[in-house]
């Protein structure tokens, strides 16, 4: 496969149609049939897929072997296969819920990210910049403080809080349609807001209650199981077509608003689409875990530049983002062990050098669009 | 016969309107080109003719429909329209970009068909493309990238092409190449294709039909040999001018009629006949009045 980096020389492909690569394979797709219907898949983005997907199978498996006590690798496997363990205990109602909730959060970060930096056409647009985390923040931390500490109720409010900042971002960035720089913008100025709302409240609270709230919003998974677990992974279930959906949409939607019009995209309607699918799914991410910081920013835009495709490659995003949380959350365990740090704090520490290694190396400078 | 037109139509944006009351019909299989000034309002009648922007009033007519009654992507079918400044997302690459103009023939379970495969590969290859298939869109010198946006319009395969404006930032050689491409295409296939240009020698040396616009307003509508008159081009562009025939095409060539300054001087249609020697002379004459002002 020729890569983006080197150029292919006009002499290598020529100019007669006989034996020359199909036009899918020189955009660097295959064509999956099945009966009429036909899907068109990115070998590149297939590839990584796969190696991702590899990658965050070890990097679950050491999540399940290393803790306090080390299991080893078979009788995790025991456990997992369902025969009797002496490690039933730790391995399956300690480390493997957690690591559930761990594993779909960073996968609803990965693709929630990925819809709305496409939406945006910003790839520094993310759920936690444009004020959907803080819109689940000021919602939870506020019914901390008037005492509400059930972790049943809460995500359900981080939910709603979610989605009201989202309604309210995009009701103001409207304007006989809407416009990529002003839903950035003033996104920004409703995450400012709502942040100082958020503080507001944890001044005002309770001295225990502001510290709970602070290790809420740093994001994270210590004492998630299965009441997490299942919820999250039900609504990321009935999700999936959606995404599916998602993934060909965007194809359209990464072409200026006059091109994609003209190749008869409904284009306000997708962009709802996508930004709803998006706010659904961080601020489910967000009940669960809390913010975790950086996933949904990092993991489309190294999904991207591993894949090299021209829009977010979305299953690739979810299984980084997974990956990510996993590998933080794993640090954060151990690494000052006895006493564990949240995934937050560790989420960028885990994805920031990557991406910023991917930015250097690649030898052409290019703006992130005219947005 | 025409299966594009509008009628009565008035175009706005926000509250500024630039076109009024607008009747306009795009002969079928021809080559039609939309001339005038700077904001006469070419550009945005034509965005409207691809249902770019919504008539404050009056419609456009598809085959007797109004557009803005017809599914978006229906029109997609019938009418490809090119963009004056289409983006393209980042490190894409020339194959991929094209084959989105495959857009409205898809469907989520039917992304890539025979025709679809055959609809690109025939694009690229009338556009010259074909060989930078794999390389990145935003690699590509401009004219071999407003080539490539060309391949997409056409993958689209729609009856009725409109481009807006599609030589500009093109050296000459380039501007020629892309409007001989478009001339071909209506040659070969028969494409209705609506050319929005501010040159209007080009537009006279290509056209079918011209459409003369000022202000919002059709001054003229009809074949370059019968429309561009020295009158015309003073109604329309305010500039004194000479039209004599192309010396390649025959068709009409506007020359300005005012060499330099301190001519108010109406040309008289003689200077036109004027010696190679003169025009020689007056060149020189010229050159060393612009040397003396620096």
């Amino acid at each position: 496969m020729t890569t983006a980096s080197t150029t292919p020389t006009n002499s290598k492909t020529p100019t007669s149609t006989a034996g020359r690569a199909t036009t899918t394979a020189s955009a660097g797709y295959s064509v999956l049939r099945a009966r009429r219907a036909t899907v068109l898949l990115h070998r590149r983005a297939v590839a990584v897929g796969a190696g991702l997907a590899v990658l965050l199978a070890a990097a679950c498996l050491a999540y399940l072997c290393v803790g306090e006590s080390f299991v080893a690798p078979g009788e995790v496997l025991k456990v997992l296969t369902g025969r009797p363990s002496a490690d039933e205990l730790v391995v399956g109602t300690l480390r493997a819920p957690r690591l559930v909730v761990g594993l779909l959060v960073g996968a609803a970060f990965g693709v929630a990210g990925g819809l709305i930096q496409t939406v945006a056409r910003n790839p520094l647009a993310s759920p936690d910049i444009i004020g959907i985390s803080q819109g689940a923040s000021a919602l939870t931390v506020g019914a901390m403080t008037f005492g509400v500490t059930s972790y049943t109720v809460l995500p359900y409010l981080s939910v709603v809080g979610g989605l009201l900042a989202a309604a309210l971002v995009y009701v103001f960035a409207w304007r006989g349609g809407l416009h990529a720089t002003r839903f950035v913008l003033i996104g920004i100025g409703f995450a400012i807001a709502l942040r100082s709302v958020t503080t507001l409240f944890m001044t005002k609270g309770d001295y225990l209650v502001a510290q709970q709230a602070q290790i809420w919003m740093t994001g994270s998974l210590n004492g998630r199981g299965w009441a997490e677990a299942a919820p999250l992974g039900w609504t990321l279930l009935v999700l999936v077509p959606a995404v599916a959906w998602a993934a060909r949409a965007q194809r359209a939607v990464g072409l200026d608003d006059d091109t994609a019009t003209a190749l008869g995209v409904r284009l306000n309607r997708v962009r709802l689409g996508l930004v709803v699918l998006g706010v659904v799914l961080a601020s489910v991410a967000t009940g669960a875990a809390g913010p975790v910081d950086f996933v949904a920013l990092l993991a489309p835009q190294i999904a991207r530049r591993m894949t090299r495709t021209a829009q977010i490659p979305l299953v690739c995003s979810a299984l980084l983002g997974a990956v990510i949380v996993v590998l933080a959350d794993l640090l954060g365990r151990r690494l000052f062990s006895p006493t564990e740090v949240p995934v937050g704090v560790f989420t960028a520490a885990v994805g920031a050098p990557y991406l910023i290694w991917l930015i250097v190396r690649s030898r052409t400078v290019r703006s992130g669009g005219k947005a | 016969m025409s299966r594009l037109s509008a009628r009565g139509l008035t175009l706005a944006y926000e509250d500024r309107t630039v076109v009024r009351e607008l009747d306009l019909a795009i002969p079928d299989g021809r080559v039609t080109v939309v001339v005038g000034p700077n904001a006469c309002g070419k550009s945005t009648t034509l965005r409207a003719l691809g249902r770019l922007l919504k008539p404050k009033g009056g419609a456009v007519l598809l085959d007797g429909t109004s557009l803005a009654k017809l599914p978006t992507k229906r029109i997609a079918q019938q009418i490809g329209l090119l963009p004056q400044t289409p983006v393209a997302p980042e490190a894409i690459t020339v194959a991929d970009l094209v084959s989105r103009g495959r857009q409205p023939h898809q469907s989520w379970w039917q992304q890539w068909s025979e025709a679809d495969e055959r609809a690109v590969t025939e694009a690229m290859e009338r556009t010259d493309v074909a060989s930078l298939a794999e390389r990145p869109v935003d690699e590509l010198s401009g004219g071999q990238r407003q080539r490539v946006w060309i391949a997409m319009a056409l993958a689209q395969e729609t009856e009725l092409l409109l481009l807006d404006e599609p030589t500009t930032y093109l050296d000459i050689a380039h501007q020629v190449e892309v409007l001989d491409l478009v001339r071909q295409l209506n040659h070969d296939r028969g494409r209705t294709v609506v050319v929005v240009l501010h040159d209007l020698n080009q537009a006279a040396r290509y056209a079918d039909h011209l459409v003369a616009m000022k202000e919002g307003q059709i001054v003229a509508a009809g074949p370059p040999s019968e429309i561009v008159t020295a009158d015309l081009v003073r109604e329309v562009f305010g500039l004194e001018c000479v039209v004599v025939p192309d010396p390649v095409t025959g068709s009409p060539l506007v020359v300005p009629g005012a060499p330099w300054r301190g001519g108010d001087a109406r040309v008289p249609a003689q200077e036109a006949q004027k010696t190679h020697a003169d025009r020689k002379a007056q060149e020189g004459q010229e050159d060393t009045a612009a040397s003396g002002t620096t």
